[in-house]
């Protein structure tokens, strides 16, 4: 299909005016749709808005005890953003493995969630720590928005909730309780430019040696970002003792559901998902 | 084919206003609209860097970029950077320390030098180069000698 | 002697001798071993140097190629009408269209368009000219191709059995080619042995990624004649080549070489798409340029092939090698390129790295419908060196004996004639084993890493070193291995060297115009290299086995000193002084003794032109190396030089994940003499880069012949951060016959890394693994395997 219509408007209700007609693709940084549109896996729509010009998209900020990240605040911005640093550490950590400085530079955090790979960097983090996604519409002439858990957000592999016309406007995340911990880890042989083969987020509430309110989310397990239950409710309230932690581990192990392509086997999936697990919940108990 | 949109931009520090198709990456802009081939293809998916210019300050992959998001931003390529005082010492810098073998890798990793250089100056040594440099793919040289190059050129001379 | 550069880089030298009013005495300056820029290096770092990819002819049109959707199958029937009228396109051809193509490549086994049978994925069916690349690309789609599927085969020991499916008519047990090779008599080698071991080696598909993808322009001038714009790093044989496989005489081709980005091997073949060019420029009547996308280059490019190799070794009590056997199986894709050949040069590792009294040698390449297999850097060479130096490792642990003494023991010496008839006239090799085992520490860290073996921790640290054997003179695989230069001095002392050597980024150039400075006494700036036009510049051989600074070196030498006669013998006559006592220095004629200046070079070049007896100083030269064409058997001196080198390589296992981190390496060079620093350096760096790629994270991976990781998301080249600490030696041994007594480098520094990783990691964890690439998971699998990763679980390996 050929593009027929180009715009950039620079305020939220002409960006969601000019999505009312449909077969509209939303253009942020580009990073993905510009390969998926090149090879055909994602076609563009007859319209093509580009958001990036969008000013109420922009920006970090802390308001009724949560922190309103901006759609397209970009990686290089939320490393920089104070506010990520002090208050959701994973997330910032996630986004140093975020493929290149390149990339960084232009990938946005919304683009990222709504290109809803199993192995999207920001995801597991996300997932973690508890966060909705903000959704803005103009279904009748009025902007109108809605809230999703970001864990029900994403349904599959490149899809989500977000009906056509709707725009994902911010990322809102919970301020992490006093006492949080949090870790993240990204398997890979590189630091950055390498699509993971598992990563791990860990949030929950310290209280002395037992973890509670726990969150453990998986990427690239399963055909979205997944939390674990198993290895929740057992570390839930318990002492992080070795059992504990040998238990979660094995919990996790099983719980992930992942394939095999051509960065890993299952088997060696649910491998690194063991010990990886293992080596986190090991590493809080110490520190 | 789609309809053309008009777009305006500096481009090395010159305005410029060219029709583009809606879905053309920057990079196809730069080589083929307007023949600047010192930005090179070698991926077209962001995964080497061969393409990376400087876009208001900050560099990207062109090839994921696209073109009509030029629109009214400034952009420097690697003909642009060459023509800067940190630009001339990174390229007395890559031809003095061997940093250049076939060559094809090399404006992109120069735009990305500079872009290092401007936003961490002096502070850029060998472990934030070589992660500076991690999206940009060399096969030649095995970037001992680009990172040699880079930290070179950051610190300013006498 | 760290890599970072210590000393001021040479750059061009001011021009005050030109201007010989105040400098009187010229000292004698040498360029040799100093770190010279390479010449072409200002205008790659700007930009401005234009690759095939930046180049468009007036009236040009952009080349697709259509490629088999099904591995092995007939073809019933193409239909190219609807393609043909879609506008903008100016022309699809089929074989049907080119009755006149030949086949073509190593083996001569293929048509570049294939006419009734596809073989690969990567087989060529149709091509199409069009306007624009996205015409051509949409055309593609147009065409209608009816197939009737064969069965395939896609591993080489199935289809080497008997009763499988011949892939070619004629080639019975699939067989593409086969090497044997003896010295010796095993069976009495192996009744000497008091350790005998026996292992299978798996080596993996790889390829070269080149940054600039494969691309070439074709153009017929209105009398027929061709000029090709091509990457080739084989000009003159590539003339050849095309000569037979368009039915043109070869005299009507001119292969021009734009800059190249990448060769490593890649373009010692001719590979379809050039000739597919060629035919569309010839139905056109316009230039066709065809470039590939990156994903072609992956599906379509020359691999390193996947190789079994069994070894059999033996050694005495006393640590003395006794024999080798080996047989390999390499995967030879659907059709013969070079990658067949590359036994030839596994089988010197084989026979001549250590001493080795008894050799015998088997291989056979196995025609599969998977990619077929070109060259690349070090050809064969990883592969053997892989499996000799794991078991050496082997050997002296069976034995009892210190790795680092029982290769000493093995080690060859300089004069010895190996039992493959090989002569190694200079041989630095202890002085590499000794120097990078000294410079790494590595007997203690050999023994206190062992010592840790079963110990707890997460992370384990391991040494390993291993050491190779290349040609360093060229490489007599043809019936001529030289290179003709052409050198011109004109009225200003400027010298322009025409070479038939290529440049393919590695610094030849640069090289081949510091041994003319070094002869004639010009500086750098006043020579230019003209070596990219086989219409201008003379014969060589090509690109290949690490010759190019040894023979087109030599070449240049000889060119430049016969103008220097000329000079000489003027200036003896214009200055009144013997000639003798003459010499010259930065572009001046100069009194030996004191370097007391007497006139400028250009001066008497002036002289000499504008004369009644006028005279140009022009000269050329032929250099072919003293090597032998090797007989039947194998036996003989195939190259006029060997290099030598050894590396250590540290790492450190994850023994949670299975990741494997190359820490440090240290290696040890015989190159002779290092005649460019800066140039020598950078090949070595970014040989063990290479080699660390091959042997930790690069893998194409091909299932049911169709390449599944297309693209550098999934094909893992190393990135800057992953880099080891480098530490290189270089051990100048003078070869009596290179030029200034430089050998070949260009290929030695990724050959051991392999190797040296597999021996590392087997000190680490106490695991050897015969199976590359050294992945994570395929680490962890082996650890797994024999009980040794921390913490791992209970769990099938599937």
């Amino acid at each position: 299909m050929t593009v027929d219509t180009y715009v950039a408007p620079k305020r939220l209700d002409e960006a969601l005016e000019a999505m009312r007609g449909g077969r509209a693709t939303i253009l942020a940084g580009g990073t993905d749709l510009m390969p998926q549109s090149q090879s055909g896996k994602t076609p563009l729509g007859r319209r093509l808005v580009n958001v990036r010009r969008v000013a109420e998209l922009h920006g970090v900020v802390l308001a009724n005890g949560a922190l309103h990240i901006g759609a397209l605040t970009t990686i290089s911005e939320l490393m920089a953003s104070e506010l990520v640093r002090r208050h959701l550490p994973i997330l910032g950590e996630a986004c140093e493995h975020f493929a290149s400085s390149q990339i960084r530079n232009a990938a946005t955090l919304g683009g990222n969630v709504c290109n809803a790979s199993p192995a999207g960097d920001t995801l597991v983090p996300l997932v973690a720590l508890g966060a909705a996604v903000e959704l803005a519409s103009k279904p009748n002439g009025a902007v109108s928005t809605r809230t999703v858990p970001l864990a029900e957000f994403v349904v599959g592999p490149g899809r989500t909730r977000r009906e056509p016309m709707e725009l994902l406007t911010a990322v809102l995340v919970p301020l992490p309780a006093a006492g949080s911990v949090q870790r993240f880890y990204k398997f890979g042989t590189r630091l950055g430019l390498d699509i993971s083969a598992i990563s791990l987020g860990l949030a929950a509430v310290r209280e002395g040696r037992t973890l509670r309110q726990v969150r453990l989310a998986l990427g690239a397990v399963a055909p979205t970002p997944m939390r674990s239950p198993g290895a929740e409710a057992a570390l839930e309230g318990r002492p992080l003792e070795t059992g504990v932690i040998e238990a979660a581990a094995a919990a996790a192990r099983d719980d992930a559901r992942p394939i095999s392509d051509v960065r890993a086997s299952a088997w060696y999936r649910r491998e690194l998902v063991h010990n990886m697990v293992k080596r986190m919940l090991t590493d809080v108990a110490e520190g | 084919m789609s309809p053309k949109v008009e777009i305006s931009f500096t481009l090395n520090g010159t305005e410029r206003t060219v029709a583009v198709a809606p879905d053309m990456s920057t990079l196809a802009m730069l080589r083929e609209v307007i023949g600047l081939t010192g930005t090179k293809y070698a991926c077209g998916e962001g995964e080497c860097g061969a393409c990376t210019v400087i876009v208001d300050g900050l560099s990207l992959n062109s090839c994921l970029m696209f073109a009509a998001d030029c629109d009214g931003r400034s952009v420097t390529t690697v003909e642009g950077v060459v023509d800067t005082p940190v630009g001339e010492r990174l390229r007395d810098a890559f031809v003095q320390a061997g940093a250049v073998q076939c060559g094809f890798c090399t404006p992109g990793m120069m735009v990305q030098a500079k872009h290092l250089i401007d936003s961490l100056g002096a502070s850029l040594d060998r472990e934030a180069i070589k992660r500076g440099i991690e999206g940009n793919l060399c096969r030649c040289t095995g970037y001992v000698k680009i990172v040699d190059a880079i930290a070179a050129a950051a610190q300013p001379k006498e | 002697m760290g890599i970072a550069p210590e000393a001021q880089v040479e750059t061009v030298a001011p021009h005050e001798a030109r201007s010989p009013a105040g400098a009187k005495q010229i000292a004698k300056d040498s360029l040799i071993g100093k770190r010279i820029a390479k010449l072409d290096a200002p205008d790659k770092a700007s930009g401005k140097t234009r690759y095939i990819h930046d180049m468009n002819l007036p009236g040009q049109l952009h080349a697709k190629i259509l490629r088999s959707a099904r591995v092995h199958a007939r073809i019933k029937r193409i239909d190219v009408s609807k393609a043909r009228a879609l506008p903008g396109v100016h022309a699809v051809i089929t074989a049907a269209d080119v009755p006149y193509q030949r086949p073509l490549g190593v083996g001569k086994d293929h048509l570049p368009l294939k006419s009734d049978r596809v073989r690969s994925l990567r087989d060529e069916i149709a091509a199409v000219a069009a306007d624009s690349p996205e015409i051509a690309a949409a055309a593609l789609k147009l065409i209608e191709v009816e197939y009737e599927d064969l069965p395939p085969l896609f591993d080489a020991a199935e289809a080497a059995k008997r009763g499988a499916p011949l892939l070619h008519e004629g080639k019975e047990g699939n067989v593409a080619m086969t090497f044997d090779y003896a010295h010796g008599d095993l069976a009495q080698g192996e009744a000497e042995s008091d350790v005998v071991i026996e292992d299978t080696f798996q080596l993996h598909y790889v390829t070269h990624c080149c940054m600039g993808v494969s691309g070439v322009i074709a153009e017929f001038d209105a009398a027929g004649g061709l000029t090709l714009y091509s990457q080739t790093q084989v000009p003159f044989l590539h003339k050849r080549e095309f000569a037979d496989v368009l039915g043109i005489d070869p005299g009507r081709i001119r292969i021009i070489q734009p800059p190249i980005g990448g060769g490593f091997g890649s373009k010692l073949d001719i590979y379809p798409f050039e000739p597919i060019a060629i035919f569309l420029a010839r139905a056109t009547r316009r230039p066709v340029k065809l470039v590939f996308t990156r994903e072609e280059e992956f599906a379509v490019s020359p691999t390193r092939q996947p190789v079994v190799l069994r070894l059999r070794s033996g050694a005495k009590r006393d640590g003395t090698l006794t024999f080798r056997e080996v047989e390999t199986l390499h995967d030879n894709g659907a059709y013969t390129s070079w990658g067949a050949t590359t036994p030839f040069v596994i089988m010197q590792t084989i026979s001549s790295l250590y001493r080795v009294p008894n050799c015998k040698y088997h291989t056979s390449a196995i025609y599969t419908n998977n990619p077929y297999a070109g060259s690349f850097r070090g050809y064969g060479n990883l592969q053997g060196t892989f499996a000799v130096e794991s078991h050496m490792d082997k050997l002296a642990e069976a034995l009892g004996i210190d790795p680092l003494e029982f290769r000493l023991r093995n080690a060859q010496d300089p004069g010895e004639v190996t039992g493959q008839g090989m002569h190694f006239k200079s041989c630095g090799f202890k002085d590499c084993v000794r120097t990078v085992a000294s410079r790494s520490d590595f007997q203690r860290k050999h023994r206190e890493y062992r010592a840790q073996w079963g110990k707890p921790g997460r992370y384990k640290r391991g040494v390993g070193i291993a050491s190779m054997l290349h040609v360093g003179g060229g490489a007599k695989i043809y019936p001529s291995d030289g290179c003709g230069t052409i050198l011109k001095i004109d009225d200003f002392a400027h010298v322009t060297l025409m070479t038939g050597a290529s440049e393919i980024g590695q610094g030849s150039e640069t090289v081949l115009a510091q041994l003319v400075c070094e002869e004639l006494g010009v500086p750098l700036d006043a020579v230019t290299v003209v070596n990219n036009d086989t219409d201008i510049t003379p014969w060589d051989v090509g690109v290949h086995a690490s010759r190019t600074t040894f023979i087109a070196g030599n070449s240049a030498i000889g060119a430049a000193r016969k103008a220097r006669e000329k000079i000489m013998a003027a200036a003896a006559k214009v200055t009144g002084h013997d000639a003798a006592v003459l010499d010259l220095r930065n572009g001046m004629i100069v009194l030996a003794a004191d370097g007391e200046a007497i006139m400028p070079l250009a001066k008497l070049l002036r002289s000499l032109h504008f004369s009644d007896k006028a005279e140009l100083v022009m000269t050329t030269h032929y250099y072919e190396p003293p090597s032998q064409h090797q007989d039947k058997g194998f036996k003989g001196d195939v190259s006029a030089a060997y290099a030598w080198a050894s590396q250590v390589i540290e790492v450190e296992v994850d023994t949670e994940t299975g990741i494997v981190r190359m820490k440090h390496v240290w290696g040890a060079h015989d190159v002779g003499r290092v005649l460019n620093r800066l140039g020598i350096e950078g090949q070595i760096e970014g040989g063990v880069v290479m080699g660390q790629g091959y042997a930790l994270t690069e893998e194409l991976v091909i299932e049911n012949g169709a390449t599944r990781n297309p693209a550098f998301r999934d094909y893992k080249l190393v990135t800057a951060p992953e880099i080891p600490e480098m530490d290189i030696s270089f051990i100048e041994t003078l070869d009596g016959e290179g030029p200034r007594g430089a050998k070949g480098v260009g290929e030695a520094p990724a050959i051991c890394i392999a190797a040296a990783t597999a021996n590392a990691i087997y000190n680490a964890t106490g695991v050897r693994i015969y199976k590359l690439p050294f992945t994570p998971e395929n680490v962890y699998r082996a650890l797994h395997a024999q009980g040794a990763c921390e913490r791992s679980t209970a769990g099938s390996g599937q």
